[in-house]
């Protein structure tokens, strides 16, 4: 027994957990630094956001503790009773909840907020990973794309219920996962080409993408030797490329709430709205870009310190880093979360279970998502869609899932070497 | 083999998608952040910085005891951001009523449920600085501050406070033209727009950055350029016989139905306007309220009290003693085509000068002035001048009506000027510079400036000093002025000032009764009198000038002694009883078997106060600067007061007087709301503060 606890922590892989500690330090500072509060100088206050983060960061801290000394065989089996009760979770907040900001996703116990989609992600990789452990699970299999398919759409549709597009956008990182697991590369391909094309479509006339495809099919034939066959081909291209363009401008307008519709607007340049759905992002990039190379220093930031920028601890906290310490703050911190990623696919990829490999791809796939969409959208690459920064932005619920999400593969990966004794 | 290169692909793939996707963001937040930094950082320095004016606190115009005749309180208007985050429908959907219900118990402009529509739909269109109600006052504000969601504070509740700062007279239409008013855009008026400048000090400028919903607020200290407050203007108004002269003015024209009226009395030593009255009819109400500065701009035919200028241009050169008798013909002496005739019609023939003057006869003065000057009127006129009339009198507030004196050289001299001049007809004089001349008489001959203003205080400490200024050393010979003054003595003693006689004092003065000339007519189709009177008391020792023009009294009384006379009396009665010889008698009879309730105040004026009434009180407080007296049916006690000068003083019970010596004494700027003693204090007694923090009284 003696020898077992040993063993166990001798294998935890403690650089990747450096890092994860540096991530949450860094949110802390940059908390304080976003809600500072004159009144309530103290960092430790925990009347404020950046006191409460610290309450958070320590349960945290300790609930890696916990995982880390769980027995690593458990997590497999718990998958579907994990998948089981975040789901109930998050069903449940569609009638217990609480509406903030027009999203019916969080459940408020005392002065706490719970917000299941956080939780339902965790549920979602475990019981993915476990059904694909399955060995005649196989992705190729129509049957397990089906089933996968069905363990992917329950949350989605809930958390489409709760009105958080954005937490509901993050499970389509999944289709790295079953890349990874053998899906064709097709469906990648296909899904690119398909965004490129709806972006297309909005950005310019639905008549003009349609007649570019029709011409570089035509080329296509034209080049092609055997012009029968690329003519049928092509026409399987066209036929979904037409219905998707075609899709595009109806979805738009009919399917989307007017605010998504307005910030993809001004994502892409078609309307200049400063004031309105253009806001958020405008005054993320002043806040960024007034950061300058390196930055205006702690507790200097005015942009964010006067509440120029919505969401500034949650959503926004990276225009923090930003104003603050400037291009050299933010290229740090897309070091550290890119030397973490990387850590987190190694882990993966050396795992010797296939639950943990795929629980590992999910983890990274979500976090890259997290992190990608999240600062992708503070800088102006990308359509403000609400989901937090892992491990810096405020909020116990993303904090405490990710770091449940993170500790599980730490604690597979720690104990990967006794599955094959 | 194959499957394992695929997964390697899969793999690498991955690696390269993420990266290639990690290179977007580093490429866009390199774009962002220095390329387009310089840009995106004049931005938010632009969009969030600026250079803000900060509006300085106005000065406060006091009278010369101190009292608040104008001063500034702070109004708010209050507006409502509805997206504020903290504001979740939840909170709003359950207490939007009661705010809706509170706003309309405070305003009560408005049902509860329309002050709950409005914010309704304010918060459904998303309004981020939604007024709710504008100028309300302090107290009003407390109470809104207190409403539920408002309770939440301005990041919950979106309660968005904007102060202003209102003029306000303490004591509302006193001297209210004189006090005047200095608004953008209008010609300033009074006190107010005249010294404008001092009190209005000098805005600052502070660097302040906007944040969320509008708000400025500012940054840091640096390049900040700090608002100097601005000055205290002492006046000086005496706020008792301002209050008396005001009174008895009002009083008057309405018992006569009179257009307009306007009081002044000057300080005979030193010129100083002890109080400034000026009443006029509201056309359209009836009541009347001071709405022109009559006694300053209104440049008016003086009638007989011009005389007293005509005997003495005589008098002074020697052409004629006040004992010389002449036939004043009953009253009726022709000039040319025209008659002078006196007032009442009588069978008087020969009178002294003394004399004709005391029954004020037209006939009288006239002729004996025709007589001496007929031939060479420049003589008259140059003595006129002599006196010291015919200079404006350049007194502090604009809007001075010019006086005019006729030249015997001029167009409009004619055969009929002189008789007609000599009795108050043909040349212009406000009621000031009338006074001042009168003034001038009471005071042995030398002529004081008037003047309305004596100190310029910032926080207590005087910046600037008006001593009085002498206009003209001596306007005539002693023995001119000894003469002139019997003769006012006499109108009061035996004249047709009889009636304002006094046992206690004795009065000299002059009445005056003038036709008013109608602008068709002329003097003998209308019927438009002015009564006036001026003069001065105590007669054998003037302390008070007093002049009164009532204009057009209709209820068949139209002679100066009947209608402006008694406005001087009771005025003088009044200054003679509380100033210049306190009756102490009366008072003392009213006092005993009456509990005595005294404010906190300064120690010694207590004790001459306690004195002065005869009232026993026990000494507690021997050394003490500052009394509070203790009271009950049977004795007074004085009590220390303990005041220590780097804590808020307790002001609490105190009269408004002290309080505000108290208080900008320790240097604290005092804003004082309602009237009355002090009922509450912004700072709490005991607690430290900075030096010119601004402390609001609440009195009541």
């Amino acid at each position: 027994m003696q020898r077992q606890e040993k063993t166990i922590f001798q294998y935890i892989d403690k650089w990747t957990i450096l890092l994860y500690f540096i991530l949450t330090l860094i949110g802390w500072v940059a908390i304080y630094s976003a809600v500072y509060n004159e009144e309530h100088k103290s960092i430790f206050d925990l009347s404020q956001n950046y006191g409460k983060q610290l309450l958070w960061m320590g349960s945290s801290y300790l609930l890696l503790t916990i995982i880390l000394a769980l027995d690593f065989r458990i997590f497999e089996g718990i998958s579907p009773i994990v998948y089981g009760v975040t789901l109930l979770l998050g069903a449940g907040v569609l009638f217990l909840g609480r509406e903030v900001n027009g999203a019916r996703a969080w459940f408020e116990i005392g002065s706490f907020r719970l917000q299941p989609a956080e939780f339902m992600k965790l549920g979602t990789v475990m019981m993915v990973a476990y059904y694909l452990s399955n060995t005649d699970a196989a992705i190729s299999k129509l049957k397990a794309k089906l089933v996968v398919g069905m363990l992917l759409a329950i949350p989605v549709a809930l958390i489409f219920l709760q009105h958080d597009t954005g937490s509901a956008l993050v499970y389509a990182s999944f289709i790295f996962v079953l890349y990874r697991e053998g899906l064709s590369v097709n469906y990648l391909v296909f899904g690119g080409l398909s965004i490129l094309v709806v972006v297309l479509t909005l950005l310019l006339d639905e008549w003009a993408v349609s007649i570019s495809i029709a011409i570089l099919l035509a080329l296509y034939v034209a080049l092609s030797r055997k012009k029968m066959k690329a003519f049928w081909r092509g026409m399987l291209v066209a036929g979904p490329a037409i219905a998707v363009i075609f899709s595009v401008n109806y979805a738009f307008e009919n399917i989307l709430e007017e605010h998504q519709r307005q910030r993809i607007n001004v994502l892409l340049g078609k309307v200049e709205d400063y004031k309105g759905a253009g806001y958020n992002v405008h005054q993320s990039l002043i806040a960024i870009g007034s950061g300058g190379f390196f930055g205006k220093g702690f507790l200097q930031g005015t942009q964010t310190k006067f509440d120029f920028v919505p969401e500034q601890s949650t959503d926004f906290i990276f225009c923090t880093i930003g104003e603050e310490y400037g291009f050299l703050g933010s290229i740090a911190v897309l070091a550290l979360y890119s030397l973490l990623l990387i850590r987190i696919l190694n882990l993966a990829e050396r795992q010797t279970t296939r639950f943990g490999r795929v629980y590992g791809y999910g983890v990274a796939s979500i976090l890259f998502f997290h992190v990608f969409v999240n600062i992708g959208m503070a800088i102006g690459l990308l359509p403000v869609i609400g989901i937090p920064l892992p491990f810096i932005s405020y909020g116990g619920s993303s904090m405490l899932s990710f770091t449940i999400l993170f500790g599980i593969l730490i604690r597979l990966d720690s104990g990967r070497k006794l599955v094959l004794r | 083999m194959s499957i394992k290169r695929d997964i390697l692909w899969r793999i690498y793939l991955s690696y390269a998608f993420i990266a290639l996707l990690g290179l977007g963001i580093l490429v866009q937040a390199t774009r962002v952040q220095t390329v387009r930094g310089s840009y995106y950082r004049s931005l938010a320095d632009s969009l969030t910085t600026s250079y803000r004016s900060i509006d300085a606190i106005r000065g406060n115009i006091y009278a010369a005891d101190g009292s608040l005749l104008a001063t500034s309180v702070p109004i708010y208007d209050i507006r409502m951001d509805l997206k504020v985050d903290g504001l979740t429908s939840e909170i709003f959907e359950s207490k939007i009523d009661s705010l809706g219900r509170g706003l309309s118990q405070i305003f009560g402009d408005e049902s509860g449920r329309e002050y709950t529509r409005r914010l309704r739909e304010a918060r459904r269109a998303g309004k981020r600085n939604f007024l709710v109600k504008r100028n309300i006052d302090y107290q009003q504000l407390q109470q809104v501050k207190e409403l539920p969601i408002f309770n939440l504070g301005r990041y919950k509740g979106g309660l968005v406070v904007e102060q202003k700062s209102k003029r306000e007279m303490p004591f509302r239409h006193l001297a209210k033209r004189t006090i005047g008013y200095a608004l953008a855009g209008v010609a300033p008026v009074g006190l107010e727009g005249a010294y404008d400048r001092v009190l209005a000090g000098e805005g600052g400028k502070r660097l302040m950055q906007k944040i969320a919903g509008g708000v400025w607020m500012p940054i840091n200290d640096r390049d900040e350029i700090a608002p100097m407050n601005g000055d205290d203007i002492i006046t000086t108004l005496d706020i008792n016989i301002q209050d008396v002269a005001e009174a008895a003015l009002l009083r008057t024209l309405e018992n006569n139905a009179a257009d307009h009226g306007c009081v002044v009395v000057m300080e005979v030593a030193t010129g100083q306007i002890k109080a400034i009255a000026n009443l006029g009819r509201d056309s359209e109400e009836g009541g009347y309220y001071e709405k022109y500065n009559y006694a300053i701009g209104e440049s008016i035919e003086p009638g007989s009290t011009f005389k007293l200028a005509s005997l003495m241009v005589g008098l002074d050169r020697g052409d004629f003693k006040p004992t010389d008798s002449i036939d004043i013909e009953k009253g009726k002496v022709k000039f040319f085509d025209r008659t002078m005739r006196d007032s009442e019609e009588h069978d008087h023939r020969n009178m002294t000068i003394t004399d004709l003057f005391a029954i004020s006869s037209n006939a009288g003065v006239a002729k004996l002035i025709n007589q001496h000057y007929g031939k060479n009127p420049q003589l008259y006129v140059d003595g006129l001048r002599k006196l010291g009339l015919g200079e404006p009198m350049n007194i502090e507030i604009t809007g001075e009506g010019k006086p005019l004196i006729k030249d015997p050289k001029g167009k409009g001299w004619s055969g009929v000027t002189l008789p007609w001049m000599s009795v108050g007809y043909e040349s212009r004089f406000t009621p000031l510079q009338l006074l001042t001349f009168y003034n001038a008489v009471a005071n042995n001959g030398v002529m004081m400036k008037p003047y309305l203003v004596q100190e310029v205080r910032n926080f207590g400490h005087v910046v600037q000093q008006y001593k009085p200024v002498v206009l003209k050393d001596q306007i005539a010979s002693k023995s001119t002025i000894t003469e002139a003054r019997r003769m006012l003595e006499a109108v009061v003693e035996k004249g047709t000032g009889k009636n304002l006689k006094s046992d206690q004092y004795s009065a000299a003065g002059k009445t005056g009764t003038a036709q008013v000339a109608n602008d068709r007519y002329g003097y003998r189709e209308s019927m438009k009198y002015r009564a006036s009177f001026a003069g001065y008391f105590p007669a054998d020792n003037p302390r008070y000038s007093c002049i009164v023009v009532i204009a057009n009294p209709k209820k068949g009384l139209y002679y100066g002694s009947y209608v402006a006379g008694p406005v001087f009396k009771e005025i003088a009665d009044k200054v003679y009883a509380s100033i210049i010889n306190p009756a102490m008698e009366e008072v003392k009879k009213e006092q005993s078997h009456r509990t005595i309730v005294m404010k906190n105040g300064a120690h010694q004026p207590a004790q001459v106060v306690l004195k002065k009434l005869g009232i026993e009180y026990l000494e507690k407080a021997s050394d003490a600067e500052w009394v509070t007296a203790v009271s009950d049916t049977t004795s007074l006690a004085l009590e220390e007061l303990t005041v220590s000068s780097r804590k808020v003083p307790k002001v609490l019970g105190m009269g408004l007087q002290d309080a505000v010596y108290l208080l900008e004494n320790a240097g604290l700027k005092v804003v004082p709301m309602g009237k009355g003693r002090v009922k509450k204090q912004s700072i709490p007694a005991g607690s430290a503060f900075r030096k010119n923090q601004q402390i609001v009284l609440e009195l009541s």
